[in-house]
C-alpha cells in the first residue's frame, strides 16, 4: 500500500474531512499542484477550486473550496477554507440561485465593491455546480 | 401570618414560576449543546491558522505592517462588545460591560468608539454618560449572526485600520470554559500582537516553500485572520450565554423548589393551628354550657 499522510479541511463552522489519504491534487494561485507522502514544507494559496483527494483505500472524493490556503508540514496537510463542500452534499438549488443573483449584479449598475463581491460569489457558486454534475 | 388561602395561592404562583424556569433551563441546556460543537469546530480552525501563520511569521524576514504600533499616531481605539440580547442569564451582561466601563476609564485621552453586538450593551450604553462614545449597533442578534455577517464587519474594520481611522482593535467577549466557568476577558484584535507567534517554532525558518511569497501570503491570511478570530469570540460568547443562562435558571428551579418546600410547611402549620384554635373554641364553649 502506498505510504499516507494525514489530512485535515477544515472552514470556520466545522471540519469538512479528517483523514489519511494517499494523494491530493489541487489548484493553487500560481498554477495546479499534486502532494504526496513526504512532500517538502509548503504553504500557499487555493484558487476557488476542485480538491480532489485519494484517500487510503484508494477513492477518490472530490470537495469544492472557496479559497483557501493550504499547509504540508511533516505529513500533515491542513487545508483552511471559507467553505468546502464535499462532493454529493451540493445544495444545487441554492448555487443556481446565488449563480442567478451574482449574474445580475453583475449585468446591473453597481459600485465596483459590489461586483467584486458578486463575481467571487460567482466563482464560488460555478465551482459547486462544476463538482454537483460531475 | 398569612392565612392558609394566602399560603395555598403563593404556592401556586412559585410552581408555575418553577416550571417556567425549569422549561427556560432546558431550552439553554439544548441550544447550548448545539452551539457548543461550533465553538469547538471554530477553535479547530483558529487553532490551525494560528499555527500556519506562526510559520509563516517566523520565516518573515521584515516586520509586517500589520504588527507595527500605531497608537501613538491615532489615538482612536476601536472597542467591540458582545452581550446577550436577553437578561436572566446572571451577571453575564454585567460582568462584560464592567470590564468595558473599567477600560474606558483606563484610557482617558484616547477616543474610543464602541461598536456593540447584543441588546444588553445597547440598553447599557446607548443612555447615559457614555452615549457619545457608541459608534454602531449591530442590530441582528448574536444568535443569527453568521460567518457572512462577520465577514463584512470585520472587513470594513480591516479597511477602516488600513486607512488609519483608529490604531487599535479590541474586542470584550466571555470565553467559555466548562458550563459552570467562563470568563468575561478581552483580546487585541489589531495591531497583531507578534510575540503570540514567535518563539515557539524558530526552527522552521527557511525550510519552507511559499507560494506566492510570504509576504504576499501573508497580506491575505491577516484580514482571514481577524475575521476568524472575530467569529470565534462571537461564539464563545453565545456558548458563555447559554451556559449562564441554564446555571442562572437551575439555581431558580432550586430556588422555587426551596421556597415551596418552606411554604407547604408554613401552610401546614397554619392549618393545624386554625384546627387547634376551632378545637378550643368548641371545647370552651361545650363546656361554658355545662356550667
Amino acid at each position: 500500500m502506498a505510504k499516507t499522510f494525514k489530512l485535515e479541511i477544515i472552514i470556520p463552522e466545522k471540519v469538512v474531512y479528517s483523514d489519511s489519504v494517499q494523494s491530493i491534487s489541487a489548484d493553487g494561485t500560481e498554477g495546479s499542484f499534486g502532494v504526496l507522502a513526504d512532500h517538502a514544507p509548503l504553504i500557499t494559496e487555493l484558487k476557488t477550486s476542485i480538491l480532489t483527494v485519494n484517500d487510503a483505500n484508494n477513492r477518490t472524493i472530490q470537495f469544492a473550496l472557496d479559497r483557501g490556503f493550504l499547509e504540508v508540514m511533516a505529513n500533515n496537510v491542513v487545508v483552511l477554507s471559507d467553505a468546502c463542500v464535499k462532493e454529493g452534499e451540493v445544495n444545487v438549488e441554492k448555487a443556481r440561485a446565488e449563480k442567478d443573483a451574482a449574474e445580475r449584479t453583475l449585468s446591473g449598475g453597481g459600485s465596483a465593491e459590489e461586483k467584486e463581491k458578486a463575481q467571487s460569489i460567482l466563482g464560488r457558486a460555478n465551482t459547486w455546480l462544476k463538482l454537483a454534475n460531475k | 401570618m398569612l392565612s392558609t388561602r394566602e399560603i395555598k395561592q403563593r404556592i401556586r404562583s412559585i410552581t408555575s414560576i418553577k416550571q417556567i424556569t425549569r422549561a427556560m433551563e432546558m431550552v439553554a441546556a439544548s441550544r447550548l449543546k448545539k452551539v457548543e460543537s461550533r465553538v469547538l469546530a471554530s477553535r479547530a480552525f483558529t487553532e490551525k491558522m494560528h499555527s500556519v501563520l506562526s510559520h509563516l511569521v517566523s520565516s518573515l524576514e521584515s516586520t509586517h505592517p500589520w504588527f507595527a504600533e500605531k497608537e501613538q499616531a491615532v489615538p482612536v481605539i476601536k472597542v467591540i462588545l458582545i452581550t446577550a440580547d436577553k437578561g436572566l442569564c446572571g451577571a453575564y451582561n454585567n460582568n462584560i460591560i464592567q470590564k468595558v466601563v473599567k477600560f474606558i476609564k483606563e484610557k482617558t485621552g484616547k477616543e474610543i468608539k464602541l461598536t456593540l453586538i447584543g441588546k444588553k450593551g445597547n440598553l447599557y450604553f446607548s443612555k447615559g454618560r457614555y452615549a457619545s462614545l457608541v459608534e454602531k449597533y449591530i442590530p441582528e442578534s448574536v444568535e443569527k449572526l453568521g460567518y457572512g455577517h462577520v465577514q463584512a464587519l470585520a472587513g470594513q474594520l480591516i479597511k477602516e485600520y488600513e486607512r488609519n481611522e483608529f490604531g487599535e482593535l479590541h474586542i470584550f467577549f466571555t470565553k467559555f470554559h466548562t458550563v459552570m466557568q467562563s470568563f468575561s476577558t478581552s483580546m487585541r484584535l489589531l495591531p497583531i500582537d507578534k510575540g503570540a507567534f514567535e518563539s515557539k517554532e524558530k526552527k522552521t525558518r527557511g525550510e519552507y516553500i511559499f507560494e506566492p511569497s510570504a509576504e504576499q501570503i501573508i497580506g491575505n491570511l491577516f484580514p482571514k485572520f481577524v475575521e476568524t478570530r472575530l467569529y470565534q469570540c462571537i461564539l464563545e460568547s453565545l456558548t458563555s450565554e447559554y451556559a449562564a443562562r441554564r446555571v442562572a435558571m437551575i439555581a431558580a428551579t432550586d430556588n422555587a423548589g426551596e421556597m415551596i418546600e418552606e411554604l407547604t410547611s408554613s401552610y401546614n402549620k397554619a392549618r393545624q393551628s386554625a384546627i387547634t384554635k376551632e378545637l378550643l373554641e368548641v371545647v370552651s364553649g361545650a363546656e361554658a354550657l355545662v356550667r
